[in-house]
C-alpha cells in the first residue's frame, strides 16, 4: 500500500462500515471547512550559529524537524496549498524549491543544506516575497515563514519598514524566535510582526532551548492552527493531542477554539452511551445465561488475539516502511488495551505515549478511544462489529473496493483467515497496516 | 446636464457598476475596517459613513474586472478634500498587478483629480484607450494632502457595454 492509501484508510473506512462510531468520524471531517488556500514561503536560517546543541540534536536539526512538519501540514490542511523552501545564510540566500504542492520534492531539498555564513533577514525577506508575487495560483494568499536563530543586526525601524511593506502588498508573516536571544531580539522580531499584522493575520512564536523539542512547541501554536477562524483540523486536534489529551477541556478540544469540533464529539459520546446503556442493560438481563458463554467467547479471542499478533508482525515487516516506530508501539498498546479490556473498567486514555504517538493523526485518536471505550464495556454482548467481520463475503468486498489492495496478496489472504472474532480495534488497525 | 456635479451622466453611459465581477475585485493596502466594497457597491458607496481607507501609506491598487467587455467613457472619484485621492493612473486589461510593476508599464490614463472632480464630476478618460475592456486597475499614487491615509467615499465607472455574448445563455441547438 502507497503512503497516499495509508493518508485515505480513514475516509474508506469512514464511507463502508455501516455502524455508529463513523458518523463521530464524519462530523470530524465535516468540520473541516476553514481551508485557507495559501502560498508559504519558509525561510531557513542555516548560518553558523545552528552548530549549537542547546536544541537537541542540534538547533539545526531540530529547525528541519518543524519545517517537515509545517510543509505535511499546509499541504494537507489543502491540496492546493504550496509551500516554497529558502535559505537566508550560506552563501547567500538562496532559494531551493518555489512554491509547489509536492510534499516529496519539498522535504528532499532539504537534505544535504550546508551551514555556515550569516543570515540575512532582510534580504531573504525580500526573496521570499518574489517568489510568491510569482506564484502560478493568484488567489492563494501569501505568507511568509522566518526562522530567526541568529541575532538580528538590523534595526528596529528598518524591520517595521519591511513589514509595513509585506503589509502593504498582503502578505502575512509568521516568526519563530529561537536559538541566539540576545538582547533586544524579541522586541525587534515583535515589533516586525506588529507591523505585518493585518487582522490577526501574522504571530510570532518564541521558544527558549528547552526539554521539548522544537516542533512540538510549535504544533500548539497559530503558527501550525492557522490564522484565529478555526484552522485546520489536523493541527486542532493534533495539539490537544499533544498537549496530554483531556487536559481541562472535554475530548480535549477547546469549545472556544473549535466549537463545531466539540459539539460533533459531545453528540456523538452521549449517542454511544445512549447505545452503550440499552446494551448493557439488555445484557445484564441474560448475564447468568450468557457468562459461561462470554467466558469462552473471550477466551477464544484470546487466543485469535496473539494469532493476530503474530500475522500483524509478519504485515509489519513486509510492510516497514509504511510503519514508524511511534505507530508500531501505539498498534502493540491498543492490542494490550482490547484483550483485557473486559477485566479492566478504566482504561487510561489521556496515556501519554498513545497521545504523542497520535500527534499526527488525531482521527485515530479518537476513533481508539471511542472503540476501546466501546470494547470495555460491551465485551460480554457480540457486538454488530463481530457479525459484520464474520461476513467474510462483506469484508473482502470492501478489500476489494479497495484502491491499490491486491486481493492475491498472500498477507491479505493471512489476514482476512485471522479476521475470525476480533475485535473493532484489531481489525482497523490492521485495516491501516495493509 | 443637471447642476449638481454628482449626479450627472453623459447622455448615453450607463453607470457600469452591475456589471462588475465581485468575485474578482481586489484592492492593495486597505485596512479591513475600511474595505474597498464600501466605495464601490451600490448603496455603501453613497454612505457617507463608509469609505475606503488605505494602510500602511497613503497608496492604494484597486482591482476591478468585468462581467462583459466595456468602453469606459468616464470614471467618477469621490473623497474628502484633504485625504482624497490626487494622482491617479488607470490600466486596463491588466491582471494582477503589485505595487513594484505599477511603474513597469505606462499607464492606460493617468489624471490628477481637482476638487470638483472629488464632490462628484466625472472624469472623462481617453475614450480610444478603453474600448475593450474587461478590467480595470486603479492605482491611487497620492492624495491632496499628502497625508498618510488616502480615504475614498465613492468610486463609479461610467460607459457602455459591447455586446457580448454571455455564456450562460448559449443553448444547444435542437437537432432536426
Amino acid at each position: 500500500a502507497s503512503k497516499r492509501q495509508q493518508k485515505s484508510w480513514f475516509s474508506i473506512l469512514r464511507s463502508s462500515l455501516p455502524f455508529s462510531f463513523p458518523i463521530l468520524i464524519f462530523r470530524l471531517a465535516l468540520r473541516r471547512i476553514a481551508m485557507v488556500l495559501e502560498a508559504t514561503m519558509i525561510c531557513i536560517d542555516n548560518s553558523e550559529w545552528m552548530r549549537n546543541g542547546d536544541y537537541s540534536p542540534s538547533r539545526y536539526q531540530a529547525q528541519a524537524d518543524a519545517i517537515n512538519l509545517i510543509c505535511g501540514a499546509k499541504t494537507q490542511s489543502n491540496p492546493e496549498n504550496t509551500v516554497g523552501v529558502l535559505t537566508m545564510a550560506g552563501k547567500g540566500v538562496r532559494v531551493l524549491v518555489t512554491p509547489t504542492s509536492d510534499l516529496g520534492k519539498i522535504l528532499a531539498c532539504m537534505h544535504g543544506l550546508e551551514i555556515g555564513g550569516e543570515m540575512n533577514l532582510t534580504a531573504g525577506i525580500q526573496v521570499a516575497q518574489l517568489a510568491l508575487k510569482h506564484r502560478q495560483n493568484k488567489k492563494q494568499k501569501q505568507r511568509i515563514i522566518v526562522f530567526a536563530g541568529s541575532p538580528i543586526k538590523y534595526d528596529k525601524k528598518t524591520l517595521e519598514a519591511i513589514g509595513r511593506k509585506l503589509k502593504k502588498n498582503s502578505v502575512a508573516l509568521d516568526v519563530v524566535d529561537f536559538g541566539e536571544s540576545d538582547d533586544g531580539k524579541p522586541e525587534k522580531l515583535e515589533a516586525l510582526v506588529a507591523a505585518v499584522n493585518n487582522n490577526d493575520n501574522s504571530h510570532i512564536v518564541h521558544v527558549p532551548p528547552g526539554p521539548s523539542a522544537l516542533s512540538d512547541v510549535l504544533i500548539s501554536t497559530p503558527i501550525f492552527t492557522g490564522d484565529g477562524e478555526g484552522g485546520s483540523g489536523f493541527a486542532a486536534a493534533a495539539a490537544a493531542a499533544a498537549a496530554g489529551g483531556m487536559s481541562g477541556f472535554e475530548f480535549g478540544v477547546d469549545p472556544n477554539r473549535d466549537p463545531e469540533l466539540a459539539l460533533a464529539l459531545r453528540i456523538s459520546m452521549e449517542e454511544e452511551r445512549a447505545r452503550q446503556e440499552a446494551a448493557a442493560k439488555k445484557a445484564a438481563e441474560e448475564a447468568g445465561k450468557q457468562e459461561k458463554v462470554g467466558e469462552q467467547a473471550s477466551s477464544s479471542q484470546d487466543a485469535a488475539m496473539t494469532e493476530a499478533v503474530n500475522s500483524l508482525a509478519v504485515v509489519a515487516d513486509d510492510k516497514k516502511q509504511n510503519l514508524t516506530d511511534d505507530e508500531a508501539a501505539l498498534l502493540e498498546q491498543a492490542l494490550a488495551m482490547s484483550m483485557d479490556g473486559a477485566k479492566s473498567t478504566s482504561v487510561d486514555i489521556t496515556d501519554a505515549d498513545m497521545s504523542d504517538a497520535t500527534a499526527e493523526d488525531p482521527e485515530l485518536a479518537y476513533a481508539l478511544q471511542m472503540s476501546v471505550q466501546e470494547t470495555v464495556r460491551d465485551s460480554s454482548s457480540q457486538s454488530e462489529m463481530s457479525k459484520v467481520l464474520e461476513d467474510q463475503s462483506f469484508v473482502s468486498s470492501i478489500l476489494n473496493s479497495l484502491p491499490g489492495v491486491d486481493p492475491n496478496d498472500p498477507s491479505l489472504k493471512d489476514f482476512l483467515a485471522s479476521l475470525q472474532g476480533q475485535s473493532e480495534v484489531c481489525f482497523v488497525l490492521k485495516l491501516r497496516n495493509l | 446636464m443637471t447642476s449638481t456635479a454628482s449626479s450627472s451622466i453623459p447622455r448615453g453611459q450607463v453607470d457600469l457598476v452591475e456589471f462588475v465581477d465581485w468575485s474578482g475585485v481586489e484592492c492593495l493596502n486597505q485596512t479591513t475596517s475600511h474595505p474597498l466594497v464600501n466605495a464601490l457597491k451600490q448603496g455603501s458607496r453613497d454612505d457617507d459613513g463608509l469609505h475606503l481607507e488605505s494602510d500602511a501609506d497613503e497608496q492604494l491598487l484597486i482591482y476591478v474586472p468585468f462581467l462583459q467587455v466595456i468602453k469606459l467613457h468616464s470614471v467618477v472619484i469621490v473623497g474628502p478634500e484633504e485625504e482624497g485621492p490626487k494622482t491617479v493612473k488607470l490600466f486596463a486589461n491588466k491582471e494582477h498587478m503589485g505595487f513594484s510593476n505599477v511603474s513597469d508599464y505606462p499607464p492606460s490614463d493617468s489624471t490628477e483629480l481637482s476638487l470638483d472632480n472629488l464632490k462628484g464630476k466625472p472624469v472623462t478618460v481617453k475614450y480610444v484607450k478603453f474600448q475593450n475592456i474587461r478590467s480595470l486597475t486603479i492605482f491611487i499614487e497620492e492624495n491632496q494632502g499628502g497625508s498618510d491615509v488616502t480615504k475614498v467615499q465613492k468610486i463609479a465607472f461610467l460607459g457602455t457595454t459591447v455586446d457580448t455574448t454571455n455564456m450562460k445563455d448559449l443553448k444547444k441547438i435542437e437537432e432536426h
